[in-house]
Formats: C-alpha cells, sequence, structure tokens
C-alpha cells in the first residue's frame, strides 16, 4: 500500500513527532524561565503537531503567555482543520468529505447526546470535587433514575415523560444521600483505616448491589417508555435530520445544567459546596459542616444522574446492564473536562459526543465504524491525558 | 422373618426384572441444569415424557410398553456424551431423542456414531450435526442455514436488488453476515453495505445517518443479525429515521420481534419482517392442538418449536421401531430413512440418505435432514398486533395472506 506524498510531507514537517518534541520542548523552555510549564506542553503539543517548527522556533525565543485560552483554541482548532485537510486527501469519497448536509447531521446528534452525557458525567465531578472520592455506584443510579421514572410513568398513565424526570431525580437523591450518609460517612470521620481503598470498594460494591436487585425485581427483558416527549419522530429541514425527542432529552441537560450552576453561584449552599471543596478546614472555620455538605454533594451527584436517566428511557431501551457503560462514559466526560471541573463535564459531555458521532459515521470502513465507536472517544480521552493530564478545565492538583 | 423378607426381596427383583424385559427403552437428553437452557430442557422433557404416555395408549412398540430414560446433559459437551454412553451401554436404549444445545449434540452424534446406534436430534441447529454424513444421525430441527436460505429465498422472490446488512460482532453475528452475504450474491443481489456494531451499545443514529444518506435508498436494512435488547433500539432509530421500515426499503428485524417486549420497544415497529421457527397456529392440527393443550395446563403459555419437536421425535422413534419389527439398530437406521408420518409439526421425512444419496448441489447438512421445518418469515401489518396474526409471507406452502411482502400503508 502506497503513502500519499503528502502525509509524507505532513509527517516531516508537522505531525505526532513534532507535537511530541513541541510538548516536551516548550514546557522545559517555560520551565526554565520560571513560566507556568503545564499550558506549555499543551499548546506546544497541539502547535508542534500543526505547523512543526515554524510554530515551535518562533515561541521557544519569543515565549508568549501561553495560558490564554486563545492559544489552546487557536492550534487546537489549527489541528482538526489540518487533519480534516489531511483526512479529504486520502478519502476524496468519504461522505463526510463529499457531504456536507451529512456532516452536520452528524455534529448535530452528537451534540443532542453531549448534553446527556455531561449531565450524567457532571454529578460525577461534583462529588469528586467535594468528596474527593470517585462514585463508581454512578452508571448504576443513571440506570435506576430510568426505571423509576418508567414504573412511575406506567402507574400513572398517560402523561409526558417529562414528568418522570424530577420524580426519578428525588428518589436517586434520596437513595443516594442515605447510601453516603450510612456508609461514607464512617470514612469522613475517621473510622475507617484505608479510607480511599474503602471509599472504592463501598461504592462498587453498591453498584453492584443495585444492579443485581433491580434484575432481580424488574427481569432481564427490555424497558421502554413508549409515549414519546413530542409526537413527532423527525423534522426534516433542507435535509437537515432532527430527531426531536433527542433535542428534548439534550434541552432537559441544559436546563438542568444551567440550574446547577445557578444553584453554585448564586445560592448559600452552592456556595458553601465550592468552600468545602476548596478547602475543608477553612470552610469549616468559616462555619460550614463538611459532612452535612459531603451529603449534599452526593445528593445532588446522583439527582442530576437519575435525571439523565429519567430523561433517556424515553429514547433507548432499558436493562438493569445498561449503568456499566454509562459508567466509562462518565469517566472519560469527566477526565475530559478535569476532574472537578463543572463547565469542564458540559464541555466533555459535548466533545465527545461529537467526536464518537463523527468517528463512527466517518471511519473509512463503514462496516468497523459502528463497532469502533466506544475507540473514538478513548482515543481523546488518552491524548487528553497526555497532553494535559489535569483536563481541560482541571485545576492545578 | 428374615427369610421372609428374602423371599420378598426376590420376587421384588424378579418382577423388577421381567417387566424390564417388558419394555423398550429409548433415551432422552436435554439440558436440565445450568449452564444449559433449563427451561429449554424442562419442556423438552415434558414433551417426550407426554409422547412416551401417548404411544403408550395407542398401544405400545412391538407389543410392548415405550419407556423413556432421561439424561441431564447440562449443555456441556463433555457431560452429554458421558451421558449417551450411559444411556447405550448401561441402560440398553435402543435409540437416543432430544437434545438441545449444538456442541453438545456434536458430542453425543459422535458416540452414537460409535455404537451404531440411532440418534435423533429435536433441537440442536448447527450445520455440522448432520453434515457428518454419519448413518446413525437424524435432524427435524432446522440447520441453521436453512433459516439464511430462507432470507436469501425470499427476498429474491420479492425482487430485491440492494440490501444493508447490519450484524453484531460477535461469532454468530459475523458467521451469519458472512452466510448471508454468499447466499444473497448467489442470486445476484448486492449487498450495498454491511454495518457491524457492537452488543450493548444504545445509540446507533451514526451508521443510520450513512443508510439515510444513500442515494438510491436500499430495497432492504436488515436487523437480522443483531440479537435481544440491542436489536429493538436499533429498529427503534430505524423508524424514527425514517429508513425502514418504508415503501421504499424493507425493514427487518431480529427474531426476538415476536416477543411482548417488541411493541413496548418499538412502538413505530408496524410493517417489520421478522423469522420465527415453527407452525403458526393457524397451521396447526389436531395434534399440535392436543400437545398445546396439555403444555398449557403445565406451563400457562404457547408450546414453542422446540417441545413440538420433542413430542414428535419419541414418535418418530417409536413409529421406526414398529416398522422395523426389531429393536436392532441397523433396521432401525433404515426404518427411520423411510419415515413418512404425519405429526404435531406436519409430514416428516428423510429426503436424503443411504436410500436416497445426496446429490453433488445439495449442502452436505440436509443429510438425515427434514427438509420442511417451518422456517417462516412474517410480517407485522397492524400495530401491537400478536405474531399469530401477523402475515406469514415465506414458504410459499405456509402462506396466510397469499401476499409475499404487505407495502408499509397497505393492507394485506
Amino acid at each position: 500500500m502506497g503513502v500519499h506524498p503528502f502525509v509524507i510531507c505532513w509527517l516531516i514537517f508537522a505531525g505526532p513527532l513534532w507535537a511530541a518534541i513541541g510538548a516536551g520542548w516548550l514546557s522545559r523552555v517555560y520551565h526554565r524561565k520560571g513560566l507556568e510549564r503545564a499550558s506549555a506542553r499543551f499548546v506546544g503539543g497541539l502547535g508542534g503537531g500543526a505547523f512543526g517548527p515554524v510554530f515551535l522556533v518562533p515561541v521557544h525565543f519569543l515565549t508568549p503567555d501561553l495560558r490564554k485560552w486563545q492559544w489552546k483554541a487557536g492550534t487546537g482548532a489549527a489541528l482538526v482543520l489540518e487533519l480534516f485537510l489531511l483526512f479529504a486527501l486520502l478519502q476524496p469519497q468519504n461522505l463526510c468529505v463529499t457531504n456536507a448536509n451529512y456532516v452536520v447531521n452528524q455534529i448535530l446528534n452528537g451534540l443532542s447526546i453531549g448534553f446527556i452525557y455531561a449531565l450524567m458525567g457532571v454529578g460525577l465531578t461534583l462529588i469528586y470535587s467535594v468528596q474527593g472520592i470517585v462514585n463508581f455506584a454512578h452508571g448504576q443510579f443513571y440506570m435506576l433514575g430510568g426505571y423509576i421514572s418508567y414504573y412511575f410513568l406506567n402507574s400513572v398513565g398517560d402523561v409526558n415523560p417529562l414528568l418522570g424526570i424530577p420524580i426519578a431525580g428525588l428518589f436517586t437523591a434520596i437513595l443516594g444521600g442515605l447510601f453516603e450518609r450510612l456508609f461514607l460517612r464512617p470514612m469522613h470521620l475517621g473510622r475507617v483505616e484505608r479510607p480511599s481503598e474503602y471509599a472504592i470498594l463501598m461504592t462498587f460494591g453498591f453498584g453492584f448491589l443495585l444492579e443485581y436487585t433491580t434484575l432481580g425485581v424488574v427481569g432481564p427483558f427490555p424497558k421502554m417508555v413508549t409515549q414519546p416527549y413530542v409526537n413527532l419522530p423527525r423534522l426534516e429541514i433542507f435535509h437537515f435530520l432532527i430527531l426531536p425527542n433527542r433535542w428534548v432529552a439534550g434541552c432537559v441537560g441544559v436546563v438542568l445544567f444551567l440550574a446547577l450552576i445557578y444553584f453554585l453561584y448564586r445560592t448559600w449552599w452552592g456556595k458553601a459546596l465550592r468552600a468545602v471543596s476548596m478547602n475543608k478546614m477553612a470552610a469549616s472555620i468559616a462555619g460550614i459542616n463538611p459532612l452535612s455538605m459531603n451529603t449534599t454533594a452526593f445528593s445532588i451527584g446522583t439527582l442530576l444522574v437519575g435525571m439523565a436517566g429519567a430523561a433517556l428511557i424515553p429514547i433507548f431501551s432499558w436493562v438493569p446492564g445498561v449503568g456499566a457503560k454509562a459508567s466509562t462514559r462518565c469517566y472519560v466526560v469527566t477526565v475530559l473536562g478535569g476532574l472537578g471541573s463543572v463547565p469542564g463535564a458540559l464541555l466533555g459531555g459535548l466533545i465527545l459526543g461529537v467526536v464518537e458521532a463523527l468517528g463512527a459515521g466517518c471511519y473509512p470502513d463503514p462496516t468497523k465504524g459502528a463497532a469502533y465507536r466506544d475507540v473514538f472517544g478513548l482515543i481523546v480521552f488518552a491524548l487528553v491525558l497526555l497532553l494535559k493530564p489535569t483536563g481541560l478545565f482541571g485545576r492545578k492538583v | 422373618m428374615r427369610r421372609l423378607l428374602n423371599l420378598a426381596l426376590l420376587v421384588l427383583l424378579v418382577s423388577l426384572a421381567a417387566s424390564a424385559e417388558e419394555t423398550i427403552k429409548i433415551g432422552g437428553i436435554g439440558p436440565l441444569s445450568a449452564p444449559g437452557t433449563v427451561v429449554g430442557g424442562i419442556a423438552m422433557k415434558f414433551a417426550m415424557e407426554l409422547a412416551v404416555q401417548d404411544v403408550n395408549n395407542w398401544g405400545g412398540v412391538l407389543g410392548k410398553p415405550l419407556e423413556l430414560v432421561f439424561a441431564d446433559t447440562e449443555g456441556l459437551p463433555e457431560r452429554g456424551a458421558a451421558m449417551a454412553e450411559r444411556l447405550i451401554t448401561k441402560d440398553k436404549v435402543v435409540a437416543i431423542v432430544g437434545e438441545y444445545h449444538s456442541s453438545v449434540g456434536l458430542a453425543v452424534a459422535e458416540v452414537c456414531h460409535k455404537y451404531g446406534i440411532p440418534v435423533l436430534f429435536a433441537e440442536t441447529w448447527a450445520d455440522a450435526i448432520t453434515e457428518t454424513g454419519y448413518m446413525e444421525v437424524f435432524r427435524i430441527a432446522p440447520a441453521s442455514s436453512m433459516v439464511s436460505i430462507a432470507w436469501a429465498d425470499w427476498m429474491k422472490a420479492v425482487g430485491v436488488k440492494r440490501v444493508v446488512l447490519i450484524y453484531e460482532t460477535t461469532d454468530y453475528g459475523i458467521g451469519r453476515m458472512e452466510t448471508e452475504k454468499q447466499l444473497l450474491a448467489e442470486r445476484g443481489i448486492e449487498v450495498v453495505a454491511t454495518f457491524g456494531v457492537e452488543i450493548g451499545s444504545t445509540d446507533f443514529t451514526p451508521i443510520l445517518m450513512r443508510i439515510k444518506a444513500m442515494d438510491p435508498p436500499p430495497d432492504v436494512v436488515s436487523a437480522a443479525s443483531v440479537t435481544g435488547e440491542t436489536s429493538y433500539n436499533l429498529e427503534r432509530q430505524m423508524v424514527e429515521m425514517g429508513i425502514a421500515p418504508t415503501p421504499q426499503t424493507i425493514g427487518i428485524a431480529n427474531q426476538v420481534a415476536i416477543q411482548p417486549e417488541f411493541w413496548e420497544s418499538v412502538p413505530g415497529g408496524n410493517y417489520f419482517v421478522f423469522n420465527q421457527v415453527g407452525l403458526p397456529p393457524a397451521k396447526w392440527n389436531f395434534i399440535t392442538r392436543h400437545v398445546a393443550r396439555a403444555y398449557y395446563e403445565h406451563f400457562h403459555t404457547k408450546p414453542p418449536s422446540y417441545v413440538l419437536e420433542s413430542y414428535d421425535a419419541v414418535w418418530i422413534m417409536a413409529d421406526a421401531i414398529e416398522r422395523a419389527g426389531t429393536t436392532d439398530p441397523k433396521a432401525l437406521i433404515e426404518a427411520l430413512e423411510r419415515t413418512d408420518i404425519v405429526l404435531s409439526q406436519g409430514r416428516y421425512w428423510f429426503e436424503y440418505g443411504s436410500h436416497n444419496p445426496l446429490p453433488e448441489d445439495v449442502p452436505k447438512f440436509m443429510w438425515h435432514q427434514w427438509p420442511n421445518p417451518a422456517t417462516l418469515i412474517i410480517q407485522y401489518f397492524e400495530p401491537n398486533q400478536s405474531w399469530e396474526e401477523a402475515a406469514v409471507l415465506w414458504p410459499p406452502s405456509y402462506q396466510t395472506h397469499g401476499v409475499l411482502y404487505i407495502v408499509p400503508g397497505t393492507k394485506p
């Protein structure tokens, strides 16, 4: 198989080799000059990958302030554009190159799913930032939220499935709060010898308990809310295909996200939560009880993920095993955006949604595209970990 | 007192030996414990016992009562082989019937071949079971390729030109996709694209958009090789995105579309086509109804095809013994090859065997294979329809509404 000359040129004058050089070299240069090295590594990697020495040499001598978002966005966009042109050159027949509508459709679809991914991930990030633990039962709360909504809607009859969302959220929030109060508090009170292992085992075990109890109660057969949000399966406007029900679910994600941001930045409880996440000791001196904040954070985290589940059960059919796959997505979303960052979770969710859709939609071999779908998300995940281990919006640990 | 007890024991033993001599034993096999499919094994055992009871009410075979010795194969090939060995050498059965799992069936076939004892499989689908061409091995369940062939023949009859196959990336899905691709190519039907999906995925819009962008749209989009709840999500999204079933494109669903949950998961699933093995109630005869009634009293549901197959397998064996006039294995096999009897699934016969050697152009799995198991192609034409009311499209001998295909938006 012959390699296209353009690819060879790209590999010589830009590409992964220069990205690695840029990331390593610039971070050293910035460090030597006493400047911040994390963003130098990130921008150096992106810029090196996009422009090679043309970018790296001037930056090496001028050492501009790379912490500004313009640098990150600019070099990132240039690299994405360059990779797309290269792809177009190699795959001139690919639908993603020849059909702009198709690309827009894939992106729109990716965004609509991305909002829900963000909602799933943000709960995890919130719990992590306040408690410092990863909730391994997160996906199971998501699964439970879906089932609660399903049984609620079935019992009340013909109502809009939107009504199931707060009910499911309420239930998972109470369950999450109880779980935290009963099983995680001993860890914060210093009654447990190895707290971090304890938290992993506890949440993991609780996840199993939830999954298999649900399996025992509802059975293995798939369930789904048949009543749609809006009685309009699809909208086709100028060849743009819109699936209204997904957008309703996506909008639910956006609304809840805005509500969360309002809560965190405008209410006393939200401010207290943020204070605890920044510094437990200082917060308790200021009169905030970190223990009740732990429970609050866990409740809100499980509330959000339960609502995400309830928002999706009219769209996907539900089995007790859906939680496991959702968990993986949550981890990717939060690590992409930066563990502990709320806006990061939003960006992470959107990126994951779009990357998965475009990856599966544009992969040259259509037979394999969909089967590799999870891989595309994980590639971005690995790249972010390599270039910016704290995630896109991560704070310094 | 002690002497009296001894005498009583002796009498009991003699009478037991006498009664053992008086019956003709056949072996029944099936999974009664995990990892086998226990529900399948229990139902098969029930059907076989019912058949033995009916045979004996009829007067038994060769003037003696028929006796069933059932062995649990646990879904494990090595266990199946050991059980077959025990049935043949210790219980001295004259023939073996049943089994649910193909892997066990293959192991049992080897043992029966070693001892020259005939075996009639009731629910093992792997082509390889009859492909060996052993004199001892017979089957009344379909070979799995027969299902793929039914699809390909039906598509050719409908006049389909361009097909999209979606399959799950498992041994089953990949194997089936490859077989179907070849069968369709042989019939001059073009497979324009194949899409592999991971089992357990929920969102299929990226690949469905690829299908949506096809110009002209394909004639068939088949999700038949995607199993379980994964197929429900896929089919629902096919409907939502307006890909299939549409007047232009035939939508094929996985066989789980037969379950009542289908309508809950795919509310817009009207006009989907799917396949089912086993007779539709409209084609039941009085024997089928008799089995179904007994089965319903016990299990409160309709009998699946393997129940009917198990019931019939015992009768086919009894009939062969009766016609052979002896329990000699060679004579019994010869009689089995000439089987021609109407039972709960219709008329049974074995087209190819030593009496009619397999021609070159016939697939090898047709050896000692009942050629006519009902591998039906069915289509819904009303929302929330039960599969019994849906239209049977193929094969023509089972058609219920006299049509090959119902174009969405119309009624048969």
